[in-house]
Order: structure tokens, then C-alpha cells, then sequence
């Protein structure tokens, strides 16, 4: 047992399966029977791979465009005394839209709100009432200014497409909670993807499996597939569980004398586990059986909040029943109805952050009050923040300087803030965290080493958070 | 210097060494000798410097003794784990194994400041006050160790160790060494192959005990070499006649056959478009449509087809304009470069960033795609475990310093480009007047030809009568006696005429302008401004008939006057450009006029009127006094004015003309033909590629010289160190790494130099790595089992000489023919093995191969995505084998938030033709993917892919059980065995033949029919599409 112990620390959970497993086909296996094998393997690590895990599942919120960091949760007396001066740079900068203009206060007022006195602005005034359940990262920085690779940046820790996000790795990493859903959920808002399309939920080089399923939550999707439209009715329900009979059937036949290939006993397994999905997702996916104070609480019964409202319900109803991490994404990328304000703070930033505001506290007391935060974490991110100084009248430029993150839930130290920006908020000046730190503190709260989750790929052991990355101790409990 | 105090001899003598190279580099019209000299005498001199700086202490001996007995032993147990090159682990970027790792430090900077212990980060690190930042992680140092730190960098952190030049020299490495032949190993006694394949396989297993398969029966070596050449199952009807082939070489006729099929390339070109990450679309945040990149996808299929010699294949699609200039059809190959992804929203926010990381893109795939290295690895610093140093990596950059992406015209055929080439020679001469070209024979005879055939048709005008004629600014036009229009009252800036009037013809084909002198107007006009003359900006026609409201516009095709303004001609009234116009000047105070044919005569019902609207947009009140308009029908291609020039020349005969009289009439004529013959010529195609014009802050620019590559410190484009010409990697021994270029070599010299260096024979790299490619398509697994990695992290090859003897025997006796390699693989023992064998007779041998890395027998493999989606249409009788041209779209298209669209696959008319096509034909968008095909483990396409993954999940099941293709295939194929057979027994003896290739037994017979009975045949089917013994190719 010592000696199988070292070995789960030197390896990572693939090898460990393909040795468990054999050859190929325990990969195609360990793509789906990952919590079984390494809880029984471990009990001690509860779940994690390198060391005991905290966190079991993950809501992420994504904030599209680049939220303001300084009109929200950073409070800048400074911008409110220098306000009008032109003192930024003369030039663009690299990866600005326009030459920055002059300092700009925060058209919205900032208070204390709860025993850790964290400022909130006016902007959040629901989120202000849970900053004693938050742990706030205050000096987030991103390596661009450029939406599309800072979306990159911030889920896959890498600025060019092709790599895969965090979701995917945890699925990589540590597999599924259930057989009934699919490990890794997006759902991206109604209005349109985000930067970068499906990129931010790709698989990148790792097996499609590990890939975000994406839910059109407006058209009322459930998962893609999970039966045949109703207009064949060749594949009505009762020949869709009468051909799976009879196809397991025949690729049982057909694996009887190919007795060596657990490939094929996987794809068997496969087609079972998805019959076990079809019984169970529809069930998660109806909104219709929550209470209306639920509904109430989460603002689906209001225009402003009910999109935002529909998914974050959604998602905690996905982790209930063992998804392993879900993405919500507030606005889709473009102009407009997102968080890039680069038009005007004091009109384009209250519409969507009203419209994420009830239902992420909603979400927040809910995931406290039914015990979920036990075992999950809910985290609040962007791809960067934006300038203190104005573009145009009142509007903002892009800032990978300096933006803020929050992490609430199990193994967080609630109430707290990590980092500081400088006086006016344009760069980190204390405690600067890249999304290395971020992931790998994501990484070791669900009992990995963000260090030895590796995948080798053209010549290259990569990782989620490159050669970088330390765990943010500080807000962890 | 500012580390010169903790510098010691050694490397200094290393800096030497880096500036002698640079002097021998830069003079090298000096003697070997001579520059050995000045380097030496600069080693010399900078030796004194350091010395100078720093005088030799007594006590030298003792600080190297005493970081040898104190602090190496501490870094070494404490630090070097995670810090050194040995280990390949340099957290933070930072080493401590040599004095420049912590001069140099890692991401927050210096590690190390001599003398200053308080403020070197190390020492504050392993000090732990700053929660922070505290090493090493796992726990602190005993006090001792930290003192003994802090008095190292007191002392000055004295460092005798060795720069290290990371394995930069240590090219002792399999796929680098020189290419020699091995030699062919004696088959063992009764094997019956004449393969030299086999005889290094079989070696391999004798001497391994790994008993090997016998071959497949030939229905399944069928159905696997059809999959394998053209990703498609073989129809029913091929597969019987090749199981009743009596032919001992029927097989190898197969072989053939299936190489000489156009779909060969369809199939190929797929693998070689995921090794290069080519997809239709940027990528990224503007993930907008390439229309033209499918011309570089035809053109992989067909040079596949053709089976370009691989040399010949690298060159072209590096550089097949400067290698091929003479086959301009070739311009799609330089696609190639243009494979990857475009971050557009980077380009024009952060171009600098941009600049680098495109090209770095470039280099990545073309380094990974041909020789298998990881050139990339060296951006921020020296390859980890390559010989790759960062120089080579930016002189791989400098290589594609002169080009940019973006869409490339090009003609398809060399009589063409040609052709183009001489008319517009003659075009740009006639309107330059440049006699060298103009006084040529053939141009002079052109323009006595011309002169000879010159008619003049007599032109019937019929003056329009105004009966409305309005200014738009106040001025006032009104009819004179000769029945023309004069204008005066108010000057304004601009005005716009619009005359309306009868036209008084039944057929349109022209209209003509005349502008005329009056007295009362300055410098007797016609124009109204003090110079007399005008600017006529826009001259546009409308229509109305009697019966409608509504007006047609007319087109003119040709705009002719008898004088034209120097750079203010007749052309510019009818461009639809408000900023250009017609003007006379000098030449006032006389008649001039304009000539507008229609683009088609139009014939006229009684009582049409005609509206003329005259803009005149320029200002200072450039604007017509007197002008009269008239009508024509006179036979189309008859309405031409020669220009004044002309017209007076041609009225001088020819001997008597002066020399500038005689050039006006051949530029004239020169002109008129060249215009004919250009506009006889086929259209350019277009491909999405590289060129010397590209886009960037959405302007296209064209620069004068390739952008400038310097070496980056740490890969960060703030610290660019020095510039870096255009080379390739040093490791290669046997070829330059630097190219003799001269500075001002045009960009093409860089590319075609690389494609050279690549191409060469005596490169290992190249013929190493395109046979282990084909081979690992064909075995499901590479001799090296990393295609695109051929350094320390890539695997070793499981055959080392039988990878050698291919790579030599590809490049010499093969001569780069594809074809003759899957020729020599598919007749090979070891593709023809079975892939099941009977469990009982497996050994322990077996098992410790159970990846069959040996090959004792075929490894299994599932129908990747497009050969399942193609292989179901084949069998729904569905399939169209159409070649080439645009591609397909399985997705319909509305308008995105931003650039990108958004794409619904749900939408798409699966009964479309677009439905039926070969999966490579279908439009690839980089980031919105085809979710069916993804669920088959279709890439992402943002990185290059050496190799499909294989997943297996309920989702995937999901997809293959209900996704709406799989739905309709099976209808489609019910109906084809519905019409094919009447009986129930039959048509399920058809499907299980079309499906699975093989007889029905009885109890899948009984099996179906029941289930048949219950939901219907198309029920079946798609069970069928989802079974084992479909997906799996044994």
C-alpha cells in the first residue's frame, strides 16, 4: 500500500490506470470510471489524486468582456481626487483600443458591508450581503489586453487556442461524480458564446471526452442527443431501448472472440451508461419542480435576471446530482450586453451587472444553505479589468494590469482578500496573482498538484498552469 | 556589465567565444586567418577589461573553495530540483546551476545580488518573513544552511561553476545522427517475404520471443486497405470480386487500384491537414470564414495524388514562387503557412505581440510537420532538452519575417500569367509613354494594324430636348438659340444638374455630353470658374416609363472623351467615386465631348423620358456654363471617342507626323488592345496563403523590407537583445544553420533557403520523420510514437535501423515517392497480419507488448470520424464522389454578436446535396466545430495534431445512437434495401452485406427479423451504424 501510495504521487492518474487497467482499452476505460477506481485505490485522499481533496465540484461564473474592477469590488478613493487629470500613459499601450484619457472616478458609490468590511460598490448591492462568505483575489493580473487570448488565458492558462480548460482537465484529472450527467457542463449565455466561440470549453489535445458539453439553456436544451427527435419515429423510446438491447448484444458477440480489447468492452459500457444518463439528466434539467420562493430567490421571475437566474439554478442543480464543473457565462462576446464598457460605465455596466447580481447571491446562499459548500467551490472570474482612465466620455479600456476574482465555498477562507492594486487600480501592486496561481490553488483544493497533472503533447509535458503557478495559501482555509 | 565583479575567467573566455563568431560571421571577406586575429585581439581586450575591473584577490581560491565545500552541496540537495537544467524543471523560470542562472533570475528578476544579501530575492526567500515568497516550499532552511547563503552573497557570490549552454552542443541523439543505410537483416530460415520490412521486424521478434500473427483472411484485408487508402469501406460488389480473384497477384493489383484512385488523396491530404492544423476559418475572437483556403486543401489532395516527390512537396509549400515560377498554379501550396490560426483582435489592438506570435505559429508547424523539433520550445529560453538554442529559434522567425496572411491572387495556368504579365507591361507603357516598350516591332505593327482597320462610323446624335432642367444650388440653366443649355445667376461651390427629356430614339445605346464656349463665360468657358474649366464628378442615367413610377438606372460600360484632364479623365464620371471627375484643362475656351455607352441597348416605349443627373462635387465652383446632351442607337461597340491627340495625329499621314504624334497613336492603340486581351483572359483564382502583403491593423500593409527579428529575453518583446538573421537549427550538422544571404535578399530568398535546408538530402531529420508519419497511419502507431517530436521528451523508435533503412531507402531509391511507400508497407507480412488471434495462445511475451510496439500482429482500429460519416453514406447509397471546389457547409449561418457568425448545425437540410459530399470537403470552422464529429474525436484545430485521439464515452454513444445524421442515414439506407429486395429476409441479408461486409447467421436473421417486425427497418440500420464490428477495422 506504501509503496502503491508513491506511486499515485510520482504519476499521474492515467498511468496509474493504464497499469491497473492494460493498455488502451484501460484508457478508454478510465475516461469513464474515474471516481470508482481512485476512491477504492485511495479513500484517504477523498477523491483528490496527489493529496486530500477539499473540493469535489465547481461552479464557475465567467463575467464576458472584462469586468471593472474598480466600479465593483476595488475601491479607488484616489480616482475620486485625481478625477479629470490626464496622468496615464501618452501613447496606446499594446493591446489598448483607444489612447487612454483622463483619471475617471466610479460614477457608483462604494460602502462597507459585512464584518470583514469588505467595499462593494452600489452596483452589487445583493453580493454586497455575502462578502463575509467570499475570499477575494485584489490583484489578479492577465498577460494581455486582448479579449480573445485573455478568454484563452483565463480557462486554459495558455493565450493561444488549442489548449484545454480547466473543466477539462478536472475531467481529465479526476473523471465523473455520477454516470448520470455529463462531468463537464457550459452554459453559455442565451445571447451568444463568448470570446473565442467553444474555445474556452475545449478539450484541447486531451481526448474529446474531457470537452465542456455545451447546453443552449434558451432553446430549452437538455444534453445534445440524449434522444432521437421526435420526428423518427423509427427511434421512439421503446426501439431506442429494444436496439440498445440488441446491440449490446451483438457487441458482446462481437467482443467474445476480440477477448483482449477492452476497447471494445468499453464502448459496451458506453452505450450503458448513456441509457442511465437518458433516465436521469431530464430530471435535472426541470427547473419547473423548484419552489417559487427558489425561483424567487434566484430572480427567474424578473426580465432583468431571469436569464442569468434560469442557469445559475441550472448549475446548482447540475452539481447537486454530480456534475463535476459547470460553467455560467454572463454576456456573449461583442459590443454589447457583456461586460467590455468601453462606451459608457455609468450606462452599459448596470443592465448586466443588475442581471447577475440577485441571482449569484442567490446562488451563494442556496449552495450554503442545502450543505453543498461541503464539498464545492463557486468561483467568480473575468478575463482582465479595466483603466482607470476613460475612453471616450465615460466608458473604459482593457486592463490585464490589474481585476479582481472571488472563490467562495469548501476549503476557502471566507471573508478575506488576498493582493492590492495600486492607488488608482491599473496595475497589481501587492500579492499579483496570474491565472497560474489561480488554477493551481483550484487544482489543490480538489487534491491535485497542479505540478504533476501533466499530459505530453508535441514534445511538451504541459500543464494547466505552464511552468508557472503557486497556491495562493492565504485564502485558503 | 553589470555582473562583471561575480564573472569569473571561464565565462568570459564564453562571451569571447559568441563575439569571435560574430566577427567571422560579418567579415567574411576576410581571410580565415585575418579574423581569427581580431578575435583573438578582442578576447584579449576584454580580458583586460574584466580584469581591469576587477583585480585578481588572493583570496579568489578561497571563495571558489568555499562555495565548492558549502553552497553547492546546499543548492544541489535543496534547490536543483526544481531549478536546473538537469532536471529539466525551472520553476519560475529561474535556475541556480549556473552563476547566469541567478544573475539572469527568474520571473521576478535577479535571484542574486552580490554583496547585497538583504535584497537578493534568494536570500529573502529562504528566510521565509514574506509569506509570499518562501523557499524551498516544503519547509525552511536549518539556520545554519541560511547563513551560510547570506555569507555567499556577502562575499560577492563568488560562483566558479561553468556557464551552462543547455545541451546546445549535445546533438549525440538518434534522429540526429547522419542517415546510413543499415543493412537489410538475413530473413530467418522458412519465412517466405521478400519485404525488407519484414526482415527488420522479424529480427525484432525472434530476438524479443514474440511469436507473430498469421495474415488476415481477405475479407478483412479488403475492408482494412480500403479504409486505410481512401477512408471509405469497400462496396459489397469489390469485395467479392476480389475474394474470387484467382490471380496470385490480386492483391497487389488492389494495391494498385486504390493508389490510382483519386480518393487516395481525399484520404491522405486529411492527415497532412491535422498535422498542419489547417481549417477554414482564424480561430481565436474573430473567427470569420477563409473562402479561399479550400485552394490549398485541393491542392494537398491532388499533389498527393500525383505523388509529388516529398523534396518537391516541402518546397512547394514553402516556397513554390521562387522554386516554380513558371507553374503559378502552385501559389495555393503557400497555404501551407497560412495554416494555422489568425488572431485578428491581437493584430490590431497589440501588433507587436502579434507579429511574434504568428510567425511563431509558423515556425512551430513548419518545424513540427518536417523534422519532428520542437523549434518552438527555444521562444523564452534554450530548448530544455534539445540542442536548440533561442538564436536558432529566431532565426526561424526571421524566415517568415517578409510575409503576412492573407488571401493571394494568382493565375491558374503559365500562358496565362504570361500573357497577363506582357498586356499589362503594355498597358502601364502606353499610358507612361514609355517608348522602350512602345517602339518595339511587335507594338508598332500592333498600331499600324490598327490604323489600317481604324473606321469612323458615321454616328446618328438625336439631341435630347430638355423639358425639365433644375440646378440643385440656386443657379440658373436655361435653353439658348441653338437649343443647348447655358447656365448663369448664382456660383454656388458644387451644384448637380438633372436635365429630363424625350429621348426621341425607340433604342438607347449611347448618350453623349457636349460641353461648348460662350463668351459670356470666363476664358470663354465652358466651364464657370475663372480658368474656364470644369469638374464633372458623376454623370448617371434614370429611365421612367409612361406606365410606372418606377425608374431604371442605366450602366454605362465605357466612358470616352476627345481630351481628358491629366489624372481628371473621362473614366472618373462614371466610377461611382464622388472624390474623382472629368476636366478639360488646359485646354478652354473651345468644344470637347464625352461619349457614355450602355452596358446593353434598351429599347424604348413611346413616351419613356430619360433623366440625366450631372454631379460636379469638387468645389471652387468647377462647374459645366454650356453643355447639350444627345441620344443614340447607333450599333453597340461603335461609340468610342479617340482622344484629341489622336484624332489630330491621325489626320497627318504617317510619314510626315512627328515623333510625339506617332507615339499618341501607338500608346492609343497599344491601349485598346491590351484592354481587349486582358479582358479575354480567366479570371485569378484566390487562395488563402502567405505574401509579402498582409493584413494587420485591418489595413493591408506592403512593406519594403521583411520586418526586423530580434532575440527576445525570456521570449518577452519589452527586452528584445540583438537582431537575428534568417537560419535553421544548429543541431543539423551537416547543413549551414546561418543562410548566406545578403541584407537586402528579398523575403522569398529566406523561405526558399529554409524549404532548401529541409529538403536537402543530408538533412536526417526530414526523411526520418515523413516515413514514420506514413507508417503510423498505416499501423495505427509510428516506429516513433511521437511524429512531431523527434528530441528527448519524444519516444525512441521502437526499430531504430528499420526506421533508418526506410528513411534512406525513401530519399534514394524511392526518390521521395509516397506511393512507393505504401507500396512496400501494404505488401509487407506485417501490415497483412491479423489483428485477432486467440487468447489461449497468448504468452507472457505478448502480454509485456500488449501496445504491440513489435507488430506481431495488426493493431485494431476504430473508423476515425470522417471515415465513419463517409463509409455510411457509401452504404446508404448516398454518397457523392464529387472532387474538389469550395467547400461544403453542414451548418446554417446567421449574423454573430461581433465578426464571427453563429452557426447552427441543427438548422442544416440533411437531404441537401451539401449533406452528401466527402467529409473533407466540408468547411472546418476552427472554433465552432462540427459537435458530431468532435463526439468522433475530430480535433481542435488550434494546435497541430500528430495524431487522432480515441475516446469512448456516453456522451460520444449518445451522439452515434441519435445525432439527426445517424437518424437519417438510417432511413436513407431502409429505403435503398426497401427498393433493392421485397422480402424481409433479404433486406436484412443486403444490410448485414453492406454493413458488415460478411454472410448473416442464423440467429442475427431471427434476431433482426424480430426486431424488424417491432420498429421497422431504418431501426435496424441504426443499430447497425452503432455496432462494434462497424466502427472497428480489424
Amino acid at each position: 500500500m506504501q509503496n502503491s501510495n508513491l506511486n499515485m504521487h510520482q504519476s499521474n492518474r492515467r498511468s496509474f490506470l493504464w497499469n491497473a487497467g492494460g493498455g488502451l482499452g484501460g484508457v478508454a476505460m478510465s475516461q469513464m470510471l474515474a471516481q470508482d477506481s481512485l476512491q477504492t485505490a485511495h479513500p484517504e485522499l477523498n477523491g483528490g489524486m496527489h493529496h486530500r481533496a477539499r473540493v469535489k465540484r465547481i461552479i464557475q461564473l465567467f463575467m464576458t468582456g472584462g469586468a471593472s474592477p474598480m466600479d465593483t469590488f476595488d475601491y479607488k478613493p484616489e480616482l475620486e481626487r485625481l478625477h479629470g487629470q490626464k496622468l496615464g500613459p501618452k501613447e496606446k499601450p499594446e493591446g489598448f483600443v483607444a489612447a487612454p484619457g483622463a483619471i475617471m472616478k466610479s460614477p457608483f458609490k462604494f460602502q462597507q458591508h459585512g464584518e470583514s468590511g469588505r467595499w462593494v460598490s452600489s452596483i452589487f448591492p445583493e453580493q454586497a450581503k455575502c462578502v463575509d462568505d467570499l475570499s477575494f483575489l485584489m490583484a489578479m493580473a492577465s498577460k494581455t489586453n486582448v479579449h480573445g487570448p485573455g478568454t484563452y488565458m483565463m480557462n486554459s492558462g495558455f493565450l493561444l487556442p488549442g489548449f484545454p480548460c480547466l473543466g477539462a482537465w478536472i475531467s481529465y484529472a479526476l473523471g465523473n461524480l455520477t454516470d448520470d450527467l455529463p462531468t463537464f457542463i457550459a452554459l453559455p449565455d442565451g445571447k451568444g458564446l463568448p470570446y473565442n466561440q467553444r474555445g474556452p470549453f475545449s478539450a484541447g489535445f486531451l481526448p474529446a471526452v474531457h470537452q465542456g458539453t455545451v447546453i443552449n439553456t434558451s432553446d430549452g436544451e437538455s444534453v445534445p442527443d440524449l434522444f432521437a427527435e421526435k420526428r423518427f419515429q423509427f427511434a421512439n423510446q421503446q426501439a431506442g431501448q429494444d436496439g440498445l438491447d440488441l446491440l449490446q448484444m451483438l457487441n458482446r458477440q462481437h467482443a467474445s472472440v476480440r477477448r483482449d480489447d477492452t476497447r471494445l468492452d468499453a464502448r459496451i459500457q458506453s452505450y450503458e451508461l448513456a441509457a442511465k444518463m437518458q433516465l436521469s439528466a431530464p430530471a435535472a434539467f426541470d427547473l419547473a419542480v423548484e419552489s417559487e420562493t427558489t425561483h424567487a430567490a434566484y430572480g427567474t421571475d424578473n426580465e432583468t435576471t431571469q436569464e442569468f437566474g434560469r442557469r445559475c439554478l441550472l448549475a446548482r442543480r447540475l452539481i447537486e446530482r454530480g456534475t463535476r464543473f459547470v460553467q455560467v457565462w454572463s454576456g456573449p462576446q461583442g459590443a454589447t450586453d457583456n461586460w467590455d464598457n468601453h462606451g459608457s460605465i455609468s450606462r452599459e455596466l448596470p443592465p448586466i451587472a443588475t442581471s447577475v447580481d440577485k441571482p449569484i447571491a442567490a446562488l451563494i446562499n442556496d449552495l450554503k444553505s442545502r450543505g453543498l459548500f461541503e464539498d464545492t467551490l463557486l468561483i467568480w472570474t473575468t478575463e482582465f479589468g479595466r483603466t482607470p482612465f476613460a475612453q471616450g466620455s465615460d466608458g473604459r479600456d482593457h486592463n490585464g494590469g490589474s481585476f479582481v476574482t472571488w472563490l467562495a465555498g469548501a476549503g476557502v477562507k471566507a471573508g478575506t482578500a488576498h493582493g492590492q492594486s495600486d492607488d488608482w487600480g491599473y496595475q497589481a501592486a501587492e500579492g499579483k496573482t496570474y491565472c497560474y496561481d489561480f488554477h493551481a490553488t483550484v487544482l489543490h483544493l480538489l487534491g491535485i498538484d497542479h505540478k504533476q497533472l501533466t499530459y505530453r503533447q508535441n514534445g511538451i509535458d504541459r500543464r494547466l498552469t505552464d511552468v508557472h503557478g503557486h497556491v495562493i495559501n492565504e485564502i485558503l482555509a | 556589465m553589470p555582473s562583471v565583479k561575480s564573472m569569473s575567467k571561464p565565462q568570459t573566455i564564453v562571451d569571447c567565444d559568441i563575439l569571435a563568431n560574430r566577427v567571422l560571421v560579418s567579415s567574411v571577406r576576410l581571410s580565415d586567418h585575418s579574423a581569427m586575429k581580431s578575435a583573438q585581439a578582442i578576447c584579449v581586450l576584454l580580458w583586460m577589461l574584466t580584469t581591469a575591473v576587477r583585480p585578481l584577490h588572493a583570496n579568489d581560491a578561497d571563495d571558489a573553495e568555499f562555495f565548492r565545500q558549502k553552497i553547492a552541496p546546499l543548492l544541489e540537495s535543496r534547490c536543483l530540483e526544481c531549478h536546473s537544467h538537469a532536471t529539466g524543471q525551472m520553476e519560475n523560470g529561474l535556475t541556480l546551476d549556473s552563476p547566469a542562472g541567478w544573475t539572469d533570475g527568474g520571473d521576478n528578476g535577479p535571484a542574486v545580488i552580490p554583496g547585497e544579501p538583504d535584497t537578493s530575492l534568494m536570500i529573502q526567500a529562504v528566510r521565509y518573513t514574506d509569506t509570499k515568497l518562501q523557499m524551498p516550499p516544503d519547509e525552511r532552511l536549518p539556520e545554519t544552511d541560511i547563513a551560510l547563503l547570506e555569507e555567499w552573497v556577502s562575499r560577492g557570490a563568488p560562483d566558479p561553476r561553468k556557464a551552462i549552454v543547455p545541451r546546445q552542443t549535445d546533438t549525440d541523439w538518434w534522429s540526429l545522427k547522419p542517415l546510413v543505410r543499415p543493412d537489410i537483416p538475413r530473413p530467418p530460415p522458412g519465412n517466405s517475404s521478400q519485404n525488407p520490412l519484414d526482415a527488420f521486424i522479424e529480427r525484432m521478434l525472434t530476438d524479443r520471443q514474440l511469436t507473430s500473427v498469421d495474415e488476415a483472411d481477405r475479407r478483412t484485408l479488403i475492408r482494412r486497405l480500403y479504409l486505410d487508402l481512401h477512408g471509405l469501406q469497400p462496396p459489397p460488389e469489390a469485395v467479392r470480386s476480389f475474394l474470387n480473384d484467382p490471380d496470385p497477384l490480386a492483391y497487389e493489383k488492389l494495391v494498385e487500384q486504390l493508389l490510382d484512385s483519386a480518393h487516395y488523396g481525399e484520404r491522405w491530404a486529411r492527415h497532412w491537414l491535422d498535422v498542419i492544423h489547417f481549417a477554414d476559418s482564424h480561430g481565436c475572437e474573430h473567427d470569420v470564414k477563409r473562402p479561399h483556403a479550400w485552394r490549398f486543401r485541393d491542392y494537398v489532395i491532388d499533389r498527393f495524388n500525383l505523388d509529388v516527390p516529398w523534396g518537391r512537396f516541402i518546397r512547394e509549400q514553402l516556397a513554390a514562387d521562387v522554386f516554380f515560377p513558371d507553374e503559378p498554379d502552385l501559389t495555393a501550396a503557400l497555404g501551407f503557412i497560412a495554416a494555422g490560426p489568425f488572431e485578428l483582435s491581437r493584430a490590431n489592438t497589440a501588433p507587436v505581440t502579434f507579429d511574434y506570435l504568428d510567425r511563431d505559429d509558423m515556425v512551430t508547424q513548419t518545424m513540427a510537420a518536417f523534422v519532428s523539433t520542437t523549434a518552438n520550445c527555444a521562444r523564452c529560453h534554450a530548448h530544455k532538452f534539445d540542442p536548440v538554442p533561442q538564436e536558432d529559434y529566431y532565426a526561424l522567425q526571421a524566415v517568415f519575417a517578409g510575409v503576412g496572411k492573407g488571401d493571394v491572387e494568382y493565375d491558374v495556368t503559365h500562358d496565362t500569367a504570361v500573357s497577363r504579365e506582357k498586356w499589362t507591361a503594355i498597358l502601364t507603357a502606353a499610358k507612361e509613354k514609355d517608348a522602350d516598350v512602345l517602339d518595339t516591332e511587335e507594338v508598332r505593327s500592333l498600331a499600324a494594324q490598327w490604323e489600317a482597320t481604324l473606321e469612323t462610323p458615321a454616328i446618328n446624335w438625336h439631341r435630347l430636348k430638355p423639358d425639365v432642367f433644375l440646378s440643385s444650388d440656386n443657379a440658373v440653366l436655361s435653353i439658348v438659340d441653338d437649343g443647348s443649355i447655358l447656365v448663369t445667376g448664382t456660383k454656388p461651390e458644387t451644384d448637380t444638374y438633372t436635365i429630363t427629356g424625350s429621348p426621341g430614339v425607340l433604342r438607347l445605346t449611347g448618350m453623349r455630353l457636349d460641353v461648348l464656349p460662350d463668351p459670356r463665360l470666363p476664358q470663354n468657358g465652358p466651364g464657370r470658374p475663372a480658368n474656364g474649366n470644369f469638374h464633372l464628378s458623376e454623370f448617371t442615367a434614370h429611365l421612367f416609363s409612361p406606365d410606372s413610377e418606377q425608374a431604371t438606372p442605366l450602366t454605362f460600360q465605357t466612358a470616352t472623351a476627345d481630351w481628358n484632364q491629366d489624372s481628371w479623365t473621362i473614366e472618373h464620371a462614371i466610377d461611382g467615386n464622388p472624390q474623382t471627375a472629368w476636366g478639360i484643362f488646359p485646354r478652354v475656351g473651345e468644344p470637347h465631348y464625352a461619349v457614355f455607352e450602355l452596358e446593353s441597348p434598351v429599347d424604348l416605349v413611346a413616351g419613356a423620358r430619360l433623366a440625366v443627373v450631372m454631379k460636379q462635387l469638387h468645389g471652387s465652383s468647377h462647374l459645366i456654363g454650356r453643355f447639350q446632351l444627345s441620344v443614340t442607337d447607333a450599333a453597340p461597340n461603335t461609340l468610342r471617342v479617340l482622344p484629341f491627340d489622336v484624332t489630330t495625329a491621325l489626320t497627318i499621314p504617317a510619314p510626315q507626323r512627328t515623333n510625339d504624334q506617332q507615339t499618341a497613336i501607338t500608346a492609343y492603340a497599344a491601349t485598346q488592345q491590351a484592354m481587349k486581351q486582358l479582358a479575354k483572359l480567366p479570371p485569378k483564382a484566390t487562395v488563402y496563403g502567405v505574401s509579402t502583403s498582409w493584413l494587420r491593423a485591418s489595413k493591408l500593409e506592403t512593406p519594403a523590407a521583411p520586418r526586423v527579428v530580434h532575440l527576445l529575453r525570456r521570449g518577452n518583446i519589452n527586452q528584445p537583445v540583438h537582431k537575428v538573421s534568417a537560419g535553421a537549427l544548429s543541431a543539423v550538422a551537416a547543413l549551414p544553420n546561418r543562410f548566406e544571404l545578403d541584407d537586402s535578399a528579398s523575403e522569398s530568398q529566406r523561405r526558399s533557403a529554409l524549404a532548401a535546408w529541409i529538403a536537402s538530402p543530408d538533412n536526417p531529420l526530414t526523411w526520418r520523420s515523413i516515413v514514420n508519419r506514413i507508417w503510423q497511419y498505416h499501423f495505427a502507431q509510428g516506429l516513433c510514437t511521437t511524429p512531431n517530436d523527434y528530441g528527448r521528451m519524444g519516444s525512441s523508435p521502437s526499430h531504430p535501423e528499420l526506421l533508418n533503412w526506410l528513411a534512406v531507402w525513401f530519399r534514394d531509391d524511392a526518390h521521395g515517392s509516397i506511393k512507393s511507400l505504401h507500396r512496400l508497407i501494404l505488401t509487407s507480412h506485417a501490415w497483412k497480419r491479423a489483428s485477432v488471434f486467440a487468447p489461449e495462445s497468448q504468452t507472457r511475451e505478448h502480454r509485456s507488448d500488449a501496445d504491440n510496439r513489435f507488430l506481431w500482429r495488426m493493431t485494431r482500429n476504430r473508423m476515425d470520424a470522417e471515415s465513419f460519416r463517409d463509409s455510411v453514406l457509401r452504404i446508404c447509397g448516398q454518397l457523392d464522389l464529387a472532387t474538389g471546389g469550395p467547400g461544403v457547409e453542414h451548418f446554417a449561418t446567421h449574423k454573430g454578436q461581433q465578426l464571427t457568425p453563429r452557426l447552427e448545425y441543427g438548422e442544416f437540410d440533411w437531404n441537401s446535396n451539401a449533406a452528401r459530399r466527402r467529409s473533407i470537403y466540408r468547411v472546418v470552422w476552427r472554433e465552432i466545430p462540427d459537435p458530431f464529429m468532435e463526439a468522433l474525436d475530430f480535433p481542435d484545430l488550434g494546435l497541430l495534431v500528430p495524431k487522432r485521439q480515441f475516446s469512448v464515452s456516453a456522451l460520444q454513444s449518445l451522439a452515434l445512437f441519435n445525432n439527426e445524421f445517424v437518424l437519417h442515414a438510417s432511413e436513407w439506407l431502409a429505403t435503398r434495401l426497401q427498393q433493392e429486395h421485397n422480402s424481409l429476409a433479404e433486406q436484412i441479408r443486403r444490410a448485414i452485406e453492406l454493413v458488415w461486409l460478411r454472410d448473416r447467421t442464423t440467429t442475427e436473421q431471427q434476431a433482426f427479423e424480430q426486431y424488424v417486425d417491432a420498429h421497422g427497418l431504418a431501426a435496424l440500420c441504426r443499430v447497425l451504424f452503432n455496432s462494434n464490428e462497424f466502427l472497428f477495422v480489424d
